[in-house]
């Protein structure tokens, strides 16, 4: 084989659809990974972290109790929901110790002993949601989705308030519907820890159509094509 | 008279074996620091908060004056069963 032979047969590297990748001896390199399922971890500090280390919620800061449990300095019942709610919702992108856990915590209790009030706080509450989900990280979405369990049963006609709002929820929920691994005879031991972020969403939506109302089933349908009806057929 | 000559001292106390809807609620009162429904009623002078369903306890007021929150069901772990504390008054 002559130089000028070798020469030709040197391959080149090329992007799709250049003028380069038009010649002979251009090898196209192949698309960048779109990222749909890759996790952005938190950068910038979540406003919820500014007020705990500010002293500004009504919990007592201990961090020497074994319980998971957080004592409240004003009772729950007198707390302005419009203010405190969506802040402690805020705080459930956290997964850093102590934040993550009086995040959880006190969202738990505050949908626990609200009550009615909580439903005229529902359209403060889907920002923070919807970028607790876009973190795409496997640990705060197991988090927030038992939360949206949680927040559907909480008071009468939150599921039918949250109907509206699908659109800004379930997009995320459409991409990991399906990451439940069939591990065929091995062990997912995140079942049993409730981890399972397939089966968590499942549970979600199901939950969603039972407490939204006649609306909520196509609704689901149309943001997550491939969830089936759990009480239609 | 002091508050505190009115709390009733028990006269003997068991360890919990096994979970019951007794420990569950001697399991709430002790994590919020009472020994049980008798020593929180003799030191707060208030009524127990009670959820309505299960008659498991709602909210207790601790010690320190912040209050602790309960679940509608069952709290009380597996693990800590045995550590509960059962006072006897008689």
């Amino acid at each position: 084989m002559t130089d000028k032979a070798k020469e030709n047969n040197k391959s080149l590297t090329a992007d799709a659809f250049s003028v380069k990748s038009r010649l002979k001896n251009s090898v196209v390199t192949p698309p960048p990974a779109a990222g749909a399922f890759k996790a952005n971890p938190l950068v910038k500090q979540t406003s919820f972290r500014k007020f705990y280390n500010r002293g500004d919620l009504p919990i007592a800061l201990e961090h020497d109790t074994k319980g998971n449990k957080i004592a409240w300095k004003v009772e729950i019942e007198k707390l302005d929901y419009h203010h405190y709610l969506p802040m402690f919702f805020d705080g459930l992108r956290e997964t850093k110790h102590p934040y993550g856990f009086f995040a959880r915590q006190g969202v738990h209790d505050m949908l626990e002993h609200g009550g009615n009030k909580i439903t005229s706080v529902i359209p403060q509450l889907i920002i923070p949601i919807k970028k607790a989900l876009e973190l795409r990280e496997a640990k705060v979405l197991c988090t927030t989705l038992k939360v949206l369990q949680h927040l559907v049963v909480s008071a009468d006609l939150v599921g039918e308030a949250l109907v509206p709002y699908y659109r800004q929820i379930l997009p995320v929920l459409n991409i990991f519907i399906s990451m439940n691994c069939n591990l065929g005879d091995g062990i997912d031991y995140g079942q049993q820890r409730r981890e399972n972020v397939g089966t968590l969403i499942q549970e979600t939506l199901e939950a969603f159509e039972t407490y939204g109302g006649q609306d909520a089933f196509i609704n689901i349908k149309y943001m997550v094509p491939t969830y089936e009806s759990c009480r239609l057929n | 008279m002091s508050a505190a000559s009115v709390i009733p001292e028990p006269k003997s106390m068991t360890r919990a074996k096994k979970w019951s809807d007794e420990v569950e609620e001697a399991y709430r009162f002790q994590v919020a620091g009472y020994k049980g429904e008798a020593e929180y009623t003799a030191l707060k002078g208030l009524e127990v908060e009670r959820w309505p369903d299960s008659g498991y306890i709602k909210k207790l007021t601790r010690k320190d004056g912040n209050f602790y929150y309960y679940n509608k069901d069952r709290e009380c772990p597996d693990k800590d069963v045995h550590q509960i504390k059962i006072y006897s008054y008689n």
